[in-house]
């Protein structure tokens, strides 16, 4: 068939096109595929092993869902069978479950993307009956009035009840936190703008508790943000969407100045010299003392092995009577046979190519070499024209000759072992002082072991009491001057937000980063990462799928901050400036040391 | 002519792209960044050779299936990823016409068969348009693909070959070729 031609072809939008490019499709797609083709391949199949494992597989997922089933139907007998006061407590029960429900999701949706920047929670105790009032570092307060908890079931919790409570106020909190900021309202997309966001939870003894319904908890959030174009928020974690509440009632509250100041440069300084000390005991620990000891043991293995050392003298041994040769061997090449006077070397029974004629014929070359037993026997090598003989020979004596040489041998003997004895207690000698010596260190070593582990738990709770002052003092460092009170009425424990939605920026400058390290240029391939907006107190999280989504303002100040497997990497203010106005999509990051470990090392990383 | 220079990349982008290759030959989650970048090209290229928009489509997202899954498979020759998601777009054109024949058409502008007349030193009027169809529609398919990538979508001789898998200057030399045998057939038009 002719293919048509068409002249002028209306052509399709830029818009259309965009709205059939669905990369999670095609990734979905290409799962699929995967899956097929591994369902397919019949030499996978083939496998008895594979068939055995699957069959087994099978069952156990079988008995696993009865098991579950069965377990599943008597759990709900037992709710039912429960006495549930009113339709409300009843209602809440199921509020409740659902909220639980949500903490397990939360794991997802609100994730942390490192475990070494977190924001604590403040832990109090309230007395259930009583109520009271928390007043946090930041000069937050919670105001609980009596009998506003109530356990799973809706009843009254009787004694203290935890509260587990914390803060979020600026960008650094943001990522630590692993909030999503995103909010979506009626399908359109925006982001969160936070004067303020806090995280509230109840327990009592490990168990969660539920606020009652009909009471709130009245929580009074210091802000470094006085004005009022803020909402209040709810991060419903089921919807995986924050939830309007109502505008944000605030006091400004200028004249408060009465939280307590801290030094972060005296704590710093305190840490400082107290990560020092810790550093030094670590290496004597480690590598100084344990080298002394290694030093000791050298030198006294070297002043052992220097100890002279006694030659046992040579056995003189008697002629058998088997056949002997005389030979001249020398005593230059064999210094063993100068003890033997009138030494002759007898064949060894061993020998079985010997015959007498051996003794008649006058050989061309006559070597004498070590036998198989160094200093016991030796090796004769016999030519005569192409004709070789190798026989294996003994030094032995004759008669007077033997007698004379053992009694020379006896007095070299005794010699001999007085030199052993006295080289055995000079060792002993060595090996004493040795231990003695090495004893010293060891101790030595104890001693700092212990105070290195007394002094590292000891700069873990400091480090751990500097954060949470350190995060209140770098609150009320923030903003003195805009420091408002945002009130809230908590009916739900989770996360509350103080929020202005900002739209995605469709004019911005869209870009897909490639990020490499500053000291290699290595390329990353990140987990996460976060757009830092300087300009407000912003932050875009982007997940993989997203990163060829990524927009900035090109006027504005920037940072991007990247987790790859709990590692850290931050692209500063003047690298991404850099790399912005070249118009280039290569952005460098450095890694954040080890040391920077901690919020606020993490915070002063970002510049904020 | 004018002719598009958006296959040009620096060895900066390319090196880029092959980062990205080799990150979603890992992980095919990472191949984002090139789907995003090439979709709206290989949609275009697919629906200039399709009677309708949702075949188009559909192929354009066949096209991305086949290069994810062959990702291990690609090698890098030095030149944009696009020649390679054109060469995978061409061979899944190829075979749907095979068995589809009235799926494939040919989309032109007035502007491209003007220029097909100036290439070969001939007047151009309207009147001619249906006999340049008819003159066009008469050549092999190779050289009616020739015609395509250079006179309709201004294509440079290098992103030529690198579609094809032949040389810029066999490229070149079927081009003379093809301009020869246009410039005989258009002559007898006039008479």
């Amino acid at each position: 068939m002719t293919p048509k031609f068409n002249i002028d072809r209306p052509r399709i939008s830029d818009e259309e096109i965009d709205k059939h490019k669905d990369f999670n499709q095609l990734i979905k797609k290409f799962k699929q595929q995967s899956l097929q083709k591994a369902k397919l391949d019949k030499s996978w199949w083939k496998s008895k092993k594979v068939r055995y494992t699957s069959v087994i597989a099978g069952i156990t997922v079988i008995c696993t869902i009865t098991y579950l089933t069965i377990l599943n139907s008597e759990k709900h007998q037992n709710i039912t069978n429960e006495n549930i006061t009113t339709q409300n407590t009843e209602q809440n029960v199921t509020n409740n479950l659902q909220e639980i429900q949500g903490a397990k999701d939360q794991t997802a949706f609100v994730n942390a993307p490192s475990k070494k920047i977190t924001v604590s929670y403040s832990s109090y105790k309230v007395n259930n009956a009583k109520g009271g009032e928390i007043k946090h570092t930041t000069a937050s307060r919670v105001k609980i009035s009596n009998n506003s908890f109530v356990d799973k079931n809706g009843k009254n919790i009787v004694g203290d009840v935890t509260i587990e409570y914390r803060e979020f106020h600026d960008k650094g909190d943001i990522i630590a936190s692993g909030i999503p900021m995103a909010y979506d309202s009626a399908g359109k997309k925006y982001n969160l703008e936070s004067a303020g966001m806090f995280d509230i939870k109840g327990s009592q003894n490990g168990e969660p508790v539920f606020i009652k319904p009909g009471k709130d908890l009245k929580i009074e959030l210091a802000s470094a943000n006085d004005e009022d174009r803020f909402n209040q928020y709810y991060l419903d974690t089921i919807e995986r969407n924050w939830k309007y509440i109502k505008k944000d009632i605030i006091n400004s509250n200028k004249s408060d100045r009465s939280l307590k100041e801290h030094s972060v440069s005296a704590n710093q300084q305190n840490k400082n010299s107290t990560s020092q000390k810790i550093e030094k005991l670590k290496n004597e620990v480690e590598i100084v003392i344990p080298r002394k000891i290694d030093s000791v043991k050298n030198v006294y293995t070297k002043k052992a092995d220097a100890l002279p050392k006694a030659k046992e003298p040579a056995k003189p041994k008697k002629s058998t009577g088997r056949p002997t040769f005389k030979i001249d061997a020398s005593t230059n090449d064999f210094p063993e046979l100068a003890a033997f006077d009138n030494a002759v070397f007898e064949v060894g029974g061993e020998n079985t190519n010997y015959t007498k004629d051996m003794h008649e014929i006058t050989w061309n070359d006559v070597k004498i070499t070590q036998g198989p037993q160094k200093g016991v026997n030796y090796l004769l090598t016999l030519t005569y024209h192409k004709r070789i003989e190798k026989l294996i020979m003994y030094p032995v004596l004759n008669g007077a000759d033997f007698e004379k040489a053992l009694k020379k041998y006896e007095q070299k003997f005794d010699v001999y072992q007085g030199l052993v004895e006295k080289r055995e207690a000079d060792e002993k000698r060595l090996m004493a002082e040795m231990e003695a010596k090495q004893k010293i260190y060891l101790a030595e070593l104890q001693k700092k072991k212990d105070e290195y582990a007394k002094e590292k738990s000891l700069l873990e709770a400091k480090m751990q009491a500097q954060e949470t002052n350190g995060l209140a003092n770098n609150f009320s460092n923030m903003s003195n001057q805009n420091r408002a009170t945002r009130i809230f009425n908590v009916t739900n424990f989770g996360v509350y937000n103080s929020d202005c939605p900002h739209s995605i920026p469709q004019q911005g400058k869209s870009v897909t980063p490639i990020f490499v390290l500053s000291v290699n240029d290595k390329p990353l391939f990140p987990d996460i990462i976060y757009l830092v907006d300087h300009n407000q107190n912003m932050v875009f999280n982007y997940a993989q799928a997203d990163f060829s989504k990524i927009k900035y303002n090109s006027t504005g100040i920037n940072s991007f901050v990247v987790f790859i497997k709990n590692k850290m990497y931050l692209c500063n203010k003047n690298a991404f400036k850099l790399t912005a106005n070249n118009s280039s999509n290569i952005f460098t990051v450095t890694e954040l040391p080890e040391t920077a470990d901690n919020l606020i090392d993490f915070k002063k990383a970002l510049e904020i | 002519m004018a002719i598009n220079s958006h296959y040009h990349h620096t060895s900066d982008q390319l090196n880029e792209e092959l980062v990205i290759i080799e990150a979603a030959k890992i992980n095919p989650e990472r191949f984002g960044p090139l789907y995003n970048k090439y979709y709206k090209q290989i949609f275009n290229y697919v629906y200039q050779r399709s009677e309708d928009k949702d075949t188009a489509f559909d192929l354009t997202g066949q096209v991305f299936l086949k290069a994810l899954t062959n990702l291990n498979n690609y090698q890098f020759k030095g030149v944009p990823f696009a020649s390679w998601l054109y060469r995978i777009a061409h061979n899944e054109l190829m075979q749907m016409f095979r068995t589809l024949k009235d799926k494939r058409s040919i989309n032109a502008d007035i502007g491209d068969l003007r220029f097909i007349c100036q290439e070969t030193e001939e007047p151009f009027f309207e009147e001619y348009i249906p006999a340049i169809k008819q003159l066009l529609l008469q050549l092999n398919s190779d050289d009616l693909q020739m015609v395509e990538l250079r006179f309709f979508e201004k294509r440079p001789f290098k992103e030529i070959a690198d579609i094809l898998d032949i040389t810029e200057v066999n490229a070149k030399v079927r081009m003379y070729r093809i301009i020869e045998k246009l410039k005989k057939s258009l002559n007898k038009l006039k008479m």
